[in-house]
């Protein structure tokens, strides 16, 4: 750890989520204006490195060779490395690690990492055709299986086995779309969901419902990263990477094992907690994927946040909300910001750096925060990734 | 291994032609090429047409991989050898698609699917659940393995619960 460098993000910004009536190409214009203008001592030639994170630009966007059309449509010629990340849901994440180790390894010295997706097609139907591409194909995906019914099922057993409750399930919600109340880039920022009335909506794939479920959205968003000796040109609150850990478990759901129990995330998250040298009681914050409710009840337990099975009660206790043991999901969540698949992970650390700086609004500030973590998984919870940003260089 | 009989040949489409109507386009279609001119798991399809369920083991070491494959995941010997699996099980957990259907199971809304503890194996398989309606199933249910047609000459495999 002693021979690689610091890197910190030193800001941010994410476009407007929802369903949106601009192309791809132009959410990555919306991206880069959003960037400088959040970073007003970033010039495009100190951008040495663009990492594109997006998911199905082929599918949803009938467009491949995305990291030249990113770097153009934002108004940058990367002349270190440019490249575009690749892992479904967590697209985004991958930008940022792969510009972390490039600068830490010393190839780049200022990097920004966006994450871009356009989901909202003419046919909704071929949209979920796509995500259904994102499991195994010819042998999960033939059979009807998206994210929906394998969650569904995630959640059924976690009932069977720990005693979770619809109400525990729809009070992540509930909470997730309170905190996209106070962040108008969110797809849900103007829409209000109360446990009851989440309870009502349409069962979507039983036991979830339609509030259970984060959206099919389009957005973008990036970031900066810089090495240490950068840093103080551009910012006076940087938020440092201090540890990063992933795991891969399997791919076909015949390989799943238990579906309640997320040793892939408990294997990222003990290697990224080792490199901050911090345990999960020392978060302050964090930004979990929450691609569905029951998804941010077990990641509670399997970040050691609550003993296995204990999730619900967890998010029944307040003990993720302000005022409790950390706040989780305060940008409001996938479930209330939309989950654009290439954008969100990039957008999580948007939120990281203004929570590390003090400066989102009150009613979603995780007061004098010095340490956060952000999680993504992709496809069916078969890889985890995980980053802990810190407040302080060391 | 040779193509099964009494089966159209292979339906790709060539030379500027276009796939028959019945077989959506490629990045469209999620069923698997199941010929032996596309993929060297053929004889897993010409199984499912004569009502096995099989898969793959590694003759060196034993390994049992689903799906079947062409190489060992553990060991990387490449000459496996096919045997037959259990074809009833019990429901380990199970959803339905009561909206969002991919293009081509739009119809078929609402559908349930789980996954199936294959009997006296350690194998569980995902997939499609015909029968009873998903308002009627229970974890533990009995289903038995089902192949089917596709209406373009191509087969697969779904589970059904006992009436």
């Amino acid at each position: 750890m002693t021979d690689i460098r610091r890197v910190a993000v030193v800001g941010g910004a994410t476009a407007k989520f929802g369903i949106r009536p601009v192309t791809w190409a132009e959410l990555a214009q919306e991206a880069g204006q959003a960037l400088f203008a959040a970073v007003p001592a970033l010039r495009t030639e100190d951008v040495d490195s663009l990492f594109v994170g997006a998911a199905e630009p082929e599918r949803f966007a009938f467009q491949s060779h995305v990291a030249p059309l990113a770097a153009e449509q934002m108004g940058l010629r990367p002349h270190r490395i440019l490249q575009r990340t690749e892992l479904a849901c967590a697209s985004g994440q991958s930008a940022i690690r792969s510009a972390y180790a490039a600068i830490a390894a010393g190839l780049s010295d200022v990097a920004v990492a966006v994450g871009i997706e356009k989901m909202n097609l003419p046919s909704m139907a071929e949209a979920n055709t796509s995500m259904a591409c994102v499991m195994d194909r010819p042998w999960d995906g033939a059979h009807g299986a998206t994210a929906p019914p394998f969650f569904a099922m995630v959640a059924q057993r976690h009932m069977r086995e720990f005693g979770t409750t619809e109400d525990q399930l729809a009070a992540v919600s509930a909470k997730n779309h309170r905190f996209a109340n106070s962040n108008p880039t969110a797809q849900f920022f103007e829409k209000t969901f109360a446990v009851e009335k989440l309870k009502r909506l349409p069962m979507i794939a039983p036991p979830l419902r339609l509030g259970d479920c984060s959206s099919m959205t389009d957005g973008a968003a990036a970031v900066v990263l810089v090495a240490e000796e950068r840093v103080r040109q551009y910012t006076d609150t940087p938020a440092w990477i201090r540890g990063t850990g992933q795991y891969s478990d399997f791919h076909n759901l015949a390989n799943a094992g238990s579906l309640t129990e997320w040793k892939g995330l408990a294997h990222a998250s003990r290697e990224a907690f080792r490199r901050a040298g911090i345990g999960p009681t020392d978060l302050d914050v964090a930004e979990v994927h929450d691609c569905f409710t029951i998804s941010e009840i077990i990641e509670y337990e399997a970040l050691g946040l609550c003993p296995p099975g204990a999730g619900g009660r967890f998010i029944a206790d307040g003990r993720s909300d302000r005022g409790g043991d950390l706040v989780v999901n305060p940008r409001g969540g996938l479930l209330g910001c939309g989950h654009p698949l290439g954008a969100t992970g990039i957008a999580q650390a948007v939120e990281m750096f203004q929570q590390l700086a003090g400066t989102v609004p009150k009613e979603r500030r995780a007061d004098d925060a010095r340490w956060g973590l952000v999680h993504n998984l992709s496809g069916s919870a078969n890889v985890h990734s995980v980053m802990i940003y810190g407040k302080e260089a060391s | 291994m040779s193509a099964p009989a009494a089966r159209s040949p292979p339906v790709l489409p060539r030379e500027g032609g276009t796939p028959p109507p019945e077989r959506p386009p490629f990045l469209l279609d999620f069923y698997p090429l199941e010929e032996s001119n596309q993929t060297g798991l053929s004889r897993f399809y010409d199984g499912l047409r004569e009502g096995r369920l099989t898969t793959t083991r590694c003759p060196a070491d034993g390994t049992v991989a689903w799906p079947p494959r062409t190489v060992c995941p553990k060991c990387h010997h490449g000459n496996l050898e096919w045997i037959d699996l259990p074809r009833s099980g019990t429901l380990y957990a199970f959803s339905a698609v009561l909206a969002g259907a991919p293009l081509g199971m739009e119809a078929d809304v609402p559908f349930a699917v789980g996954l199936v503890d294959l009997d006296g194996v350690p194998v569980r398989l995902f997939g499609r659940l015909a029968g009873r309606p998903w308002t009627d199933l229970a974890i533990g249910d009995r289903v038995v393995f089902e192949p089917f047609d596709l209406p373009d000459g191509r087969v697969f495999y779904r589970f059904r619960t006992a009436p």
